[in-house]
């Protein structure tokens, strides 16, 4: 894996997720633009606010969080 | 570069003019004043979906599957980017690998996490680079321990101290790992009100260090302060300092040493 050389802004954040179908609720949580009661998880299951919202990798639309251990996963599978 | 051919198939045919310049090094997702494809600075080719018709939002989303799926690249803000390839250059390796290995059969898996983070931090801090937010990502995971364990895995407390109380507790008869993973926990915990005996520093260094950090503990009010000391040298360093406070009567010692006085925790109540 690497890390892909185009990256978005913070201030675009929700209209790269738009693209994905997705949108935030009341309280910044990532949802399904369709059922804004389901809120997108990561691969371990967690909850993820818009802020703490890293960016996307391989897999069925795997959303990953920004923190140093969700990232530490990252940067141990980039080459 | 495959991603420019990409970005170019795609978008060639309403901004072509854009990818005559060849002197573009960087791409991103960002607002644009009023194109959806703009170039900044010179250098930066930047994509505004927010400026885009539903075709061009179709495009920019097949760019991104091509990056994640095609490529198997991670499409990351910049910022994430980034903190991505400093937790990369400063991941545990060799000696460190071999700290973790030492350590994976005997502590909790949390502490075990928070030691991994905390190597990364200790080795991103050793060449100067900023440590403020990996920091403050441990001690949000782990705030009951997570902010004491950074600073003891930098002060490089795990590389002796924690594995010389293993071996000392490991010589006992009634050892369990869990006494172990405990005691470990128990000393994290407490670090802001802990003096460690070590060899490194004579006696009287220690009780000018010991009185200090009282006097200091009282005036801030935590009532409680530990000392703690491994191997038979620094017991013995410990109990003279604890004989200094015999007569103070605004201090009570409380002292528990291993059957083979090799281990001491003194606990200072005021």
């Amino acid at each position: 894996m690497k890390i892909s050389p185009l990256t978005f802004n913070k201030d675009v954040k929700e209209d790269i997720l738009e693209l994905f179908g997705k949108t935030i609720d009341e309280e910044e949580y990532i949802v399904e633009k369709e059922n804004i009661n389901q809120r997108v998880l990561t691969p371990k299951g967690e909850e993820i606010r818009l802020e703490e919202w890293a960016g996307i990798v391989q897999g069925s639309e795997a959303f990953v969080k920004s923190d140093t251990f969700s990232l530490m996963e990252i940067a141990k599978k980039v080459e | 570069m495959k991603l420019f051919d990409k970005l170019k198939t795609l978008f060639e045919g309403k901004f072509g003019d854009i990818f005559t310049n060849n002197i573009i090094k960087f791409f991103d997702f960002s607002k644009n004043t009023t194109q959806v494809l703009e170039l900044k600075d010179g250098q930066r080719l930047s994509l505004d979906v927010s400026k885009g018709t539903e075709e061009d939002k179709k495009k920019a989303k097949e760019l991104i599957d091509f990056i994640v799926q095609e490529e198997k690249d991670a499409f990351f803000t910049d910022k994430s980017a980034e903190k991505t390839q400093q937790i990369k250059r400063n991941l545990p390796l060799k000696n460190d690998e071999e700290l973790l290995k030492f350590y994976r059969d005997k502590l909790k898996p949390d502490m075990l996490r928070a030691i991994e983070g905390s190597l990364v931090v200790k080795n991103a801090w050793t060449k100067g680079e900023d440590i403020s937010e990996l920091k403050r990502d441990i001690a949000c995971k782990y705030p009951n321990f997570g902010n004491n364990v950074c600073n003891l895995v930098t002060g490089g407390y795990f590389e002796n101290y924690f594995k010389e109380l293993y071996e000392n507790m490991f010589e006992q008869e009634d050892f369990s790992i869990l006494d172990y993973q405990e005691e470990v926990e128990r000393i994290v915990k407490s670090l802001p009100y802990m003096v460690f005996i070590n060899r490194h520093k004579s006696y009287e260094e220690f009780s000018g260090e010991v009185k200090f950090k009282l006097d200091k503990l009282k005036k801030y009010g935590t009532e409680k302060f530990k000392l703690h000391g491994l191997g038979k040298d620094n017991v013995e360093k410990a109990l003279k300092i604890i004989e200094e406070y015999k007569e103070d009567n605004s201090v009570v010692i409380e002292k528990y040493i291993n059957p083979s006085k090799t281990i001491i925790t003194a606990i200072f109540r005021f």
